[in-house]
């Protein structure tokens, strides 16, 4: 009985060591109303989906003409998680505009924490985009 | 006889364990999640990640729409090495100068010497002197920071990179991006 305790006790106690969750805090009436966008999820990795969610898109325009997407994100876990991602763009006719900065991008996002990626068209004749995500090691 | 099977099996175990650890030579791509880190040296997935960074914020930044008859034209200067290692600057200064041409908002002026000789025989040869001076300069720096704590091991490089307006001689926007990475002693073998 006691050795079940103790058991129990490191194990409560290992999994505090690991977990670390954010706190936040923001205006509860905000002044910025985000464009959201409807989108369309291909999910095949459960496993990375019910970690880290896409909660939800936005995108509006820069000063420069270009198109500007942001996703936020979320944790739903406690632990810190990491993940690749990557934007691809495409213009009016569907197809994919080449960019040489279309390399994956590391990305972290603490426990419980709500976090925001973004990326920017690298021209003017790009309208539409897909995000990709894959777990990282 | 029971030892000697024994061995064999061992012996087959073994080698099917390490065949399957094995990996043949393949192509990669930039920023996959094969990716090397290493802790004390800038990867090439740094470059493409600053890089990146750098032109989503000048792009956001709209300085490049101010000239008066776009697009604007830019020289790219020098970036300072402040790492102790030996950095090719232009992996990430072309990717930011591509990604600025593509992007339609700037073209960058020409390095090639035949194509600064061409230029003058062409304004000598129609009487012209056409060159128009750049609109800014791009310029830069790449600082490394090292911590170290017991077995661990921290290393942060950070690109700083800004854009000077040659007429004023102002800096109208500045960019950085940090990236740090971390390892045990053991992880990074040292």
């Amino acid at each position: 009985m006691k050795i079940r305790l103790l058991i129990s006790l490191v194990g409560l106690l290992a999994l505090a060591g690991c977990s670390t969750t954010v706190n936040s805090v923001e205006n509860a009436q905000p002044i910025g109303q985000r464009q959201m966008v409807s989108d369309k999820r291909v999910l095949t990795d459960s496993s990375l989906d019910r970690k880290v969610t896409i909660v939800g898109v936005n995108q509006t325009t820069t000063a420069g003409g270009l198109l500007k997407v942001q996703i936020e994100l979320e944790n739903r876990t406690r632990s810190l998680q990491r993940f690749l991602y990557h934007f691809e763009w495409f213009d009016a006719n569907g197809m994919q505009v080449e960019n040489v900065l279309s390399a994956s991008l590391p990305e972290q996002i603490e426990g419980m924490e709500s976090k925001f990626i973004s990326g920017i068209a690298p021209n003017s004749q790009c309208k539409d985009f897909r995000v990709k995500f894959i777990e990282s090691n | 006889m029971k030892t000697q099977s024994i061995l064999s099996l061992g012996l087959v175990l073994g080698t099917a364990f390490f065949a399957g650890c094995a990996t043949d030579p393949h192509y990669v791509q930039t920023g996959d999640k094969e990716q090397i880190v290493s802790v004390g040296q800038i990867n090439i997935q740094d470059y493409a990640n600053a890089a990146n960074d750098a032109v989503n914020q000048l792009l956001a930044s709209g300085a490049l729409d101010k000239v008066s008859s776009p697009p604007a034209v830019l020289y790219i200067s020098h970036i300072v090495n402040s790492t102790g290692q030996q950095i090719e600057t232009d992996l990430i200064t072309g990717k930011i100068s591509k990604a600025l041409m593509d992007s339609g908002k700037a073209v960058t002026t020409s390095t090639d010497p035949a194509n600064k000789g061409l230029k003058q025989e062409s304004d000598f040869l129609n009487d012209t002197k056409s060159t128009r001076l750049p609109d800014f300069t791009l310029s830069g720096k790449i600082i490394e920071t090292i911590d170290r704590q017991g077995d661990t091991r921290r290393s942060t490089y950070t690109f700083q990179l800004a854009l000077n307006d040659t007429k004023t001689g102002y800096q109208v926007w500045q960019g950085e991006k940090e990236i740090g990475k971390q390892g045990t002693r053991s992880a990074i073998g040292f």
